[in-house]
């Protein structure tokens, strides 16, 4: 156990005077801050102007796509064991992919009880899940809206992902129809 | 009608037109709330309230820098029901509120305005008092006036039977009763100096002398914490200590008899800053120009008058665009709008900028008392003696400003004090140093003036 120490007070400061001046001086400088450097203020003006959210920041999920458009999840289910709020529903079918045992039917996330604490992305062997939409703000009329179905959850643009090189190749692509092609198997 | 016929009509109409500032701390009260408010967001890094605006149609929003929010506050107070408690002295409890902001229209009658107007009208010299009641124990009245403020608050919490109101008015009779006589002693000092107790006398004297917070730099800091603790405001509100009374003596007020006890306190703040300017800043006189210079170059007077409002008008437009620039290159969805509104204020600074130059060139190049015969009766001494009212009028409005803004600085920077501390800085610090003030000033006086 560390013991700090307060230090005893200096006979200025306890006269508390001149620490009641110093303490006026940085309010005045806050204070001519706001008054001459406005746009410098640490806050926002909210809805009309937004916060610059970070690459990290844990937001609305999304899930990732194979080259050839489908989902690349495979429903294991790892992430619906890790959740610790059990607010990840998953329903699994079997592939048409002889390479790969099952696909997802359904995957829905209710982000009324999402807790967002990032742990379905760190589960998921396949990197399908991922929680970097930027998206902050979550308003719908009824608590169905709050749920993201599959459908939802694939439907992002690549535009808005420009620095990442996996979200580029999906949706529609060939890449995989090619591969199996080669492999000589059914092209669906 | 002899007392009608012993004054002339202009001296009759300048005696009434000065009951106009009874109006005065009324209208301080729109100038602080919006100052604290805005003030405060920027001492805590905040923008402050900015966002209710008045839409006006084919022009767009009027936010006024965040002005309106005082209207929506002061609207919505008037029109919400006045509700009294089960139990309540319906009497005292409904009176009580009306007390601190009664006294409000009396105390600015012993305060000095502007410096004796002293012209000649019909061949005979007119000598008109600064003040509205010229009386010679000004200062004495205007004390009275605010510690019968303090009836407002005992009757507030004698009567609203909650017991936090009852500590709150205990506690601000106590604190008021303690400060008034710190008050008192330390500003014994510059009446000792002055040799009266007329405010207008002592404004002269220091008009003639030095400013009082020359001569008295430790009474001038003891009357400023004691006057700041006899309004009741942070650090020293203890009375209504949020922590430990709710809200103090008005705990179980809404609408506007809150609106009252808030408006008596503003108003409180803006009677004991323009009595601070007046006993120690040297009150309506011009820093470093005396009167009678001022009255001799009135042409050149008025021009720097109008030379510095035309500055402050270039400097707010300086503000405007600079801010401007930056929102435009900002990526807020509402910058168009606000841009909007800031083309208006532009208009309304460039026009005023220009306003001020043409006046300032004209009173310098053309102001001459002599010139002034209006229907065969030369008034020119009336036009210099009104112009020297205006700019005593507007140098008291500066220095009181700046008063008012050191109450709200050290309200939003000091944490409030333990009750017993502010006991004991009241009885064992400030009053001794005040006394101790008052003997070495007599003493020195005594020694230098002789009298």
């Amino acid at each position: 156990m560390r013991v700090i120490k307060q230090k005893p007070m200096t006979w200025g400061e306890r006269l508390y005077i001149f620490e009641a001046l110093r303490g006026l001086f940085t309010t005045i400088k806050h204070a001519a801050r706001g008054l001459f450097r406005y746009e410098t203020l640490p806050t926002i003006s909210y809805p009309e102007g937004q916060p610059e959210v970070r690459n990290t920041y844990r937001a609305k999920h999304r899930l990732m796509l194979r080259p050839d458009g489908t989902p690349r999840c495979v429903a294991c289910g790892m992430c619906a064991a890790a959740c610790p709020a059990h607010c990840i529903f998953i329903e699994a079918t079997a592939s048409d992919d002889p390479r790969i045992e099952k696909k997802v039917k359904r995957f829905d996330i209710d982000h009324l009880t999402c807790v967002f604490c990032g742990l379905c992305v760190e589960a998921c062997p396949v990197d399908a899940l991922r929680m970097d939409t930027k998206e902050i703000v979550f308003e719908h009329r009824t608590r169905d809206e709050f749920v993201a179905t599959l459908e939802t959850l694939t439907a992002w643009n690549p535009k808005d992902y420009p620095d990442d090189e996996q979200s580029q190749v999906a949706p529609g692509g060939t890449k995989n129809a090619e591969a199996r092609k080669v492999w000589g198997m059914e092209v669906k | 009608m002899d007392i009608i016929e012993s004054k002339t009509w202009v001296e009759w109409i300048i005696t009434i037109a000065k009951f106009g500032f009874c109006f005065v701390p009324v209208l301080y009260i729109l100038l602080l709330i919006p100052m604290e408010r805005r003030g405060a967001g920027f001492m805590q890094d905040r923008q402050g309230p900015n966002r209710s605006y008045i839409k006006i149609p084919f022009f767009g929003k009027l936010r006024v820098f965040g002005y309106v929010q005082n209207m929506c506050d002061g609207t919505k107070l008037f029109f919400k029901e006045m509700f009294a408690p089960a139990g309540v002295n319906k009497v005292l409890y409904y009176v009580a509120p009306a007390i601190p902001f009664a006294i409000v229209f009396l105390s600015p009658c012993v305060i000095p305005w502007f410096g004796p107007m002293v012209f000649e009208w019909g061949g005979q010299t007119v000598r008109i008092a600064g003040s509205i009641v010229d009386s010679d124990v000004g200062v004495l009245l205007l004390f009275g006036f605010s510690s019968l403020s303090a009836y407002g608050a005992v009757l507030a919490g004698w009567a609203s039977k909650s017991k936090y109101s009852f500590l709150g008015a205990l506690r601000t009779s106590s604190m008021t009763i303690s400060y008034e006589v710190c008050l008192g002693l330390s500003m014994m000092g510059v009446l000792l100096l002055a040799g009266s107790f007329n405010l207008t006398d002592i404004v002269t004297w220091q008009e003639n002398h030095v400013w009082g917070i020359v001569a008295q730099p430790v009474a001038f800091f003891c009357f400023l914490i004691a006057s700041i603790a006899e309004t009741g405001r942070a650090p020293f509100d203890v009375a209504e200590g949020e922590p430990e009374l709710v809200a103090g003596y008005h705990t179980e007020y809404g609408a506007m008899q809150f609106g009252l006890f808030y408006m008596g306190e503003y108003s409180h703040i803006c009677i004991n800053s323009f009595l601070i300017a007046t006993l120690f800043l040297g009150g309506y006189s011009v820093p470093f120009v005396t009167t009678e210079t001022m009255q001799a170059h009135m042409g050149g007077a008025l021009a720097i008058l109008c030379g510095v409002l035309a500055f402050l008008a270039l400097a707010f437009l300086h503000m405007i665009y600079r801010y401007s620039r930056k929102l435009a290159a900002s990526k807020q969805s509402n910058k168009l709008e606000i841009l909007q509104e800031y083309k208006l204020y532009k208009i309304v600074a460039w026009l005023a900028a220009v306003v001020f130059i043409a006046l300032g060139v004209c009173a310098w190049l053309f102001y001459n008392p002599a010139n002034f015969i209006v229907n065969g009766i030369a008034v020119g001494s009336l036009a210099t003696a009104v112009g020297t009212a205006l700019i005593h009028l507007l140098v008291l409005v500066v220095k009181s400003i700046m008063f008012c803004w050191v109450w709200i600085w050290v309200r939003w920077t000091l944490p409030r004090f333990r009750y017993d501390h502010v006991m004991h800085l009241g009885w064992k610090i400030i009053l001794n140093i005040a006394l101790i003030n008052l003997v070495v000033t007599a003493v020195i006086a005594k020694l230098v003036g002789g009298n």
